[in-house]
């Protein structure tokens, strides 16, 4: 009976992997249409008064008006766009320092590697939130330098993981074989190495996303954000400032970002998580 | 996993040194007039002879490796500068911060440990079972959870429509409370930063328990151990627990040094008057002295506690003491 059991356990958890990676793939599909299709779903221009300030839902404005007048259901579905773009290009920067500290770390372990991986260690000891804030605060706000601050402070942990498997990868017999047939470290590294890595960082890259997300949001709720864009975290800046979750426009105001933000993350970390689980099962 | 060593004593000065010299750079490399970055004041509304005043006491018309040899000299003195904005020492601003910050991380941290771990082992005792999954995917969701996010909504539900705990401050601000009643004053103040917190902390120290307790259910001396006719409850607790147990502490201790950068954003929802709340002041206000020495004391809480990481795990998993 009990080995009856655990055959079944031992089956069922891709499965549910899976499912919960299907999940957050609905989620995230249901965003990059919100961000692409913004101008039609939008009711008005987020940008725009529309309104009179502070108004509580209406038929005109489903989620009400913020302090200025702008309708907040716009802002919010324009506010994909911001998130998306900065935790798709953040997680870019960080795919691409990440694997390739995490190849040369791996396919060089002795001096360079070692060398890489202390550098490696040393950012991931540094106070994470406290840098980045200093980071943002002294380049400045705009779209780009969120996206750079967020990009180069977190390369440092995928990178570790790439390297381990890079690690493995290099004593295989194809490696080596090439190698005395006199093939460059480069052949060897973009035809055999790279390419085994590609699941791997994929994964990571998808895990990167999910943080940068809430990175993003975390600075622009601090008003370290771009000061011209409409982004969750930006919207909830405000609210936090003119005291909206003080009074009823909570409800309106501050739930429906928070909502937005948890999806997206979610939605990429639920992705991330199957693909992880395929690669290392762990259920 | 890592004893201590030469080499993790070294990373160590490599990170503080990497986080002074960052501290040195950073404001003479950005764009904009050093003087502004490095003392925090509007230049342009200054005279002439308050402007070389300044100049003088921040060090700027000296050369840059003797700038960078006097910075180094005033770090390891302790001597954390002036603040221009507010006309304070800034070793006294963050030692009166520096209380309320502890209070709100060890207080989070030690809820979170008991619950994280108490869930992780239950989770991992009832691997691939339904409970399991369900908790496992509740963790997952709730490490997408925006923590000031949490924050607003719990002082709007808890603070504003129940009433029920105050929704700013450390203390209630020209009270009279003596004794104990200052006490709770001060806890009441806690909870919900507290909450919150500990909400964010939970997650990590559940998937490092849950994975720690597997990792141990499947080597040989459990199996030995059920041979022999040990009840479940023992092999839980007398084996795999006390097996599991080396990881989840070192995650803490170096949890703790996470919590402590969460501060930041967790005390400016609730405006708590932590550290956290001191560099994000000193962001706004442009108070850039007061930012980069909080940022050095971030630095130092982290390489602490994971000193404290190091010296804790050989005490705990006999197998890592170095002979």
């Amino acid at each position: 009976m009990k080995l009856l059991n655990r055959k079944r356990t031992k089956k069922r958890s891709p499965k549910v992997a899976n499912r919960l990676g299907m999940l957050g793939g609905g989620m995230v599909l249901f965003l990059v249409v919100m961000a692409i299709g913004a101008p039609w779903f939008a009711p008005y221009d987020p940008t725009e008064r529309v309104g009179l300030p502070f108004q509580p839902p209406s038929a005109a404005h489903l989620l009400g008006t913020n302090d200025v007048g702008q309708d907040l259901l716009s802002e919010l579905i324009y506010g994909a766009r911001v998130s998306l773009t900065v935790g798709i290009v953040a997680a870019l920067v960080a795919l691409v320092l990440g694997t390739s500290v995490g190849v040369l770390a791996g396919y060089y372990p002795k001096r360079l590697g070692r060398f890489l991986m202390q550098g490696v260690d040393v950012i991931l000891i540094l106070p994470f939130l406290p840098l980045l804030i200093i980071l943002a605060a002294y380049l400045g706000r705009s779209l780009l330098n969120t996206i750079v601050v967020i990009g180069v402070l977190i390369w440092a942990g995928p990178s570790r993981i790439i390297r381990s498997q890079v690690l493995s990868l290099r004593s295989r017999e194809y490696v080596l074989a090439s190698r005395t047939m006199g093939a460059p470290d480069r052949w060897a590294i973009m035809r055999h190495v790279l390419p085994r890595t590609a699941l791997l960082a994929t994964g990571t890259f998808v895990r990167a996303v999910s943080t940068a997300i809430l990175l993003e949001a975390a600075l622009s709720f601090l008003g370290l954000g771009d000061p011209l864009q409409k982004s969750w975290g930006s919207i909830l800046f405000w609210a936090q400032s003119r005291g909206a979750f003080l009074t009823p426009a909570w409800k309106w105001w501050v739930l429906p970002p928070g909502i937005m933000i948890m999806v997206a993350s979610l939605g990429f970390a639920l992705v991330a998580f199957a693909m992880e689980e395929r690669i290392n099962p762990r259920l | 996993m890592r004893p201590l060593g030469l080499r993790n004593i070294f990373r160590y000065l490599a990170v503080f040194v990497v986080a002074v010299s960052l501290n040195f750079m950073l404001p003479r490399l950005m764009p904009g007039n050093p003087l502004a970055l490095l003392a925090g004041v509007d230049v342009g509304l200054m005279t002439p002879a308050e402007r070389a005043e300044v100049i003088e006491a921040v060090g700027l018309d000296a050369p840059l490796i003797q700038q960078f040899i006097d910075y180094w000299w005033s770090v390891l003195r302790l001597d954390l500068g002036f603040s221009f904005r507010s006309e304070r020492q800034i070793s006294e601003m963050i030692m009166e911060r520096l209380p309320w910050t502890l209070l709100i991380t060890v207080g989070s941290l030690a809820v979170s440990a008991v619950v994280g771990i108490v869930l992780g082992g239950f989770s991992a005792w009832r691997r691939g079972k339904k409970s399991d999954l369900s908790l496992l995917t509740g963790m997952i969701s709730l490490q997408s959870l925006p923590s000031f996010w949490l924050g607003m909504l719990l002082i709007s539900v808890f603070s504003v429509q129940l009433g029920w705990f105050p929704s700013f401050g450390a203390v209630t601000p020209a009270s009279d409370f003596e004794g104990w009643g200052h006490i709770g004053d001060i806890a009441k103040h806690a909870i919900l930063p507290i909450v919150t917190l500990t909400v964010l902390s939970i997650p990590g120290v559940y998937l490092t328990m849950r994975y720690a307790m597997l990792e141990v259910l499947g080597s040989d001396f459990i199996r030995t151990a059920r041979a022999k006719g040990a009840s479940e409850a023992r092999v839980l607790f007398g084996h795999v627990a006390r097996n599991a147990i080396a990881p989840v502490v070192t995650f803490l201790a170096i949890r703790f040094a996470f919590a402590f950068g969460g501060s930041v954003i967790i005390e400016t929802v609730f405006s708590y008057p932590g550290l956290g709340r001191l560099i994000f002041e000193a962001v706004s206000g442009r108070d850039y002295p007061v930012m980069q020495a909080t940022f050095l004391v971030f630095t130092v809480a982290v390489l602490v506690a994971n000193l404290v990481a190091d010296l804790l795990y050989p005490i705990l998993d006999p197998r890592m003491r170095v002979r």
